[in-house]
């Protein structure tokens, strides 16, 4: 940790030591993990391996038994209390899309992205709406933006909780199996998206079986078993040639289907 | 022999005293409530021990508890106070119950993308699970509103000159019993199916709006 504040290298997301424990099954088990600026990190492992725990502790969903926890320079103490005023900072940075969309169902598309920007950050109506007008675009949902959830197909939907988390302008971006809810063509435009974004420079952590969006579009692919990491690398090499006999027939499992 | 106008007499007290219970109730209902999912245990439990106690006596109990118990000792309180206290509290009782319910039917995704998103408890509550949570909770709310109409026949025990009051003593100086009775209750059941009927419109609205 020597290197200075303006550093590239210096990791814009740190995960250091963080362990969950629900009564005494141990979900995650002491995971550290630096994440550079820029880079796309993709999760695979098998249910129930803490992959969700995991992405869910990093944003404080869940509340880590021990772990430190440093976004952007900032770091938070994790075990024990954590003050609101720190939850909220980290949360402001970090923006997280869930495997079941959870858009606001009342609202419509453009309200789904414009009343976070204003409750959070404070921009005005007019704002908030130019912001997701042009995030709408970008996620090609801009004619969607006047309907209500429950009318856009699955595949927009994840789309729009996409641009509602960017909206948000944050550091890093979580992704919890984004597609598994979706149609196979469905998740091919939700995946669309997100190599879009990983192209345009977004830090992203992504839990997903999508083996070929993990080999073509993430810098390093991590794999979990039972709460740890138990084999990282380049993703081509980890699938052509996984170290770990675990991965091994993990992987073989995943391309079965 | 106008029983029926004398009847009639009584309407607006019946209606002031449900409405009036009801208002309360809706409002002390949202505290109770809030104490129900509170993070603390020590509210969480007082919160629950007084809906199970105001749901767990009965209503004209209550009512005789209030007025002739505390409205007859050190502080006065007339017959329509008490019974506003009285059925007010034992609504704000079930309202919150039926709100809690609403509540829990809410998906839990809802709530974790609000707070994934940084939105404080208020926002999340008025803003995103409340809008969710009413649509739910209407039905329920109209109900109680029915029952609290005809329950509030029970406050004529204790002087407050409603429906069920003006009946009863029109019945007595009449000497006829059946007739004002049967009036009364064709009342309450006009009264009641105005509720009944908003309550499906409502229903139908809030569910097309929300396009669930
Ligand atoms: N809220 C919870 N309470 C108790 N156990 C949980 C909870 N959430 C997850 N777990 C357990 O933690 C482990 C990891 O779960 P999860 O992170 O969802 O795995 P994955 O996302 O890799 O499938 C599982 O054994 C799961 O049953
Ligand atoms: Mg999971």
């Amino acid at each position: 940790m020597t290197e200075p504040l303006t550093s590239p290298a210096r990791p814009i997301l740190s995960i250091e030591g963080l362990s969950k424990q629900f009564g005494d099954h141990t979900a995650v088990d002491d995971v550290s993990l630096d994440v550079r600026p820029g880079e796309v990190v993709a999760i695979i492992g098998p249910s129930g391996s803490g992959k969700s725990t995991l992405l869910r502790c990093i944003n404080l969903l869940e509340s880590p038994t021990t772990g430190r926890i440093t976004v952007g320079g900032i770091p938070t103490e994790v075990d024990g209390k954590v003050s609101q005023r720190e939850l909220v900072a980290l949360r402001r940075k970090v923006g997280m899309v869930f495997q079941s969309f959870n858009l606001f169902p009342h609202l419509t598309v453009l309200r789904n992205i414009s009343l976070p920007q204003e409750r959070v950050l404070g921009r005005s109506r007019a704002e908030a709406d130019a912001r997701s007008m042009a995030l709408l675009e970008q996620v090609g949902l801009a004619s969607k933006a006047s309907s209500h959830p429950p009318r856009c197909s699955g595949g927009q939907q994840q789309r729009v909780a996409i641009a509602r988390a960017l909206a948000l302008d944050p550091s890093v971006m979580l992704f919890d199996e984004p597609t598994s809810a979706l149609d196979p063509e469905l998740g091919l435009e939700v995946l669309s998206v997100m190599r879009q974004l990983a192209d345009e420079g977004m830090t992203m952590i992504v839990v997903t079986h999508e083996i070929h969006f993990a080999s073509d579009v993430a810098d390093r692919l991590i794999v979990m078993a039972d709460g740890r990491i138990i084999e990282q690398g380049d993703p081509k090499t980890v699938i052509d040639d996984p170290q770990v006999e675990r991965t091994r027939t993990f992987l073989s499992a995943i391309r079965d289907r | 022999m106008d029983h029926l106008g004398v009847v009639l007499g009584g309407v607006p007290t019946t209606l002031l005293v449900t409405a009036t219970c009801f208002g309360v109730g809706a409002v002390l209902g949202l505290v109770l409530v809030t104490g129900r999912r509170s993070g603390s245990v020590v509210v969480r439990g007082l919160s629950r021990t007084i809906i199970d106690l105001l749901r767990g006596i009965p209503p004209i109990v209550f009512l005789f508890i209030v007025f002739f118990g505390i409205g007859s000792g050190a502080i006065r309180l007339s017959p329509f106070v008490a019974a506003v206290i009285g059925l007010g509290l034992i609504s704000a009782a079930h309202l919150a119950e039926i709100y809690r319910g609403s509540l829990l039917a809410v998906h839990r995704g809802q709530f974790e993308a609000a707070q994934a998103l940084g939105l404080g408890r208020v926002t999340t509550y008025t803003r995103v699970v409340g809008p969710q949570a009413v649509r739910v909770a209407i039905p329920g709310m109209v109900t109680w509103a029915i029952s609290l109409l005809k329950d509030s026949a029970l406050v004529s025990t204790i002087g407050v000159a409603e429906i069920m009051s003006v009946t009863n003593q029109d019945a007595r100086s009449s000497g006829s019993s059946l007739t004002p009775f049967v009036i009364a209750a064709a009342i309450y059941i006009a009264l009641g199916s105005p509720l009944a009927y908003l309550s499906r419109y409502l229903e139908r609205k809030l569910s097309l709006k929300g396009a669930r």
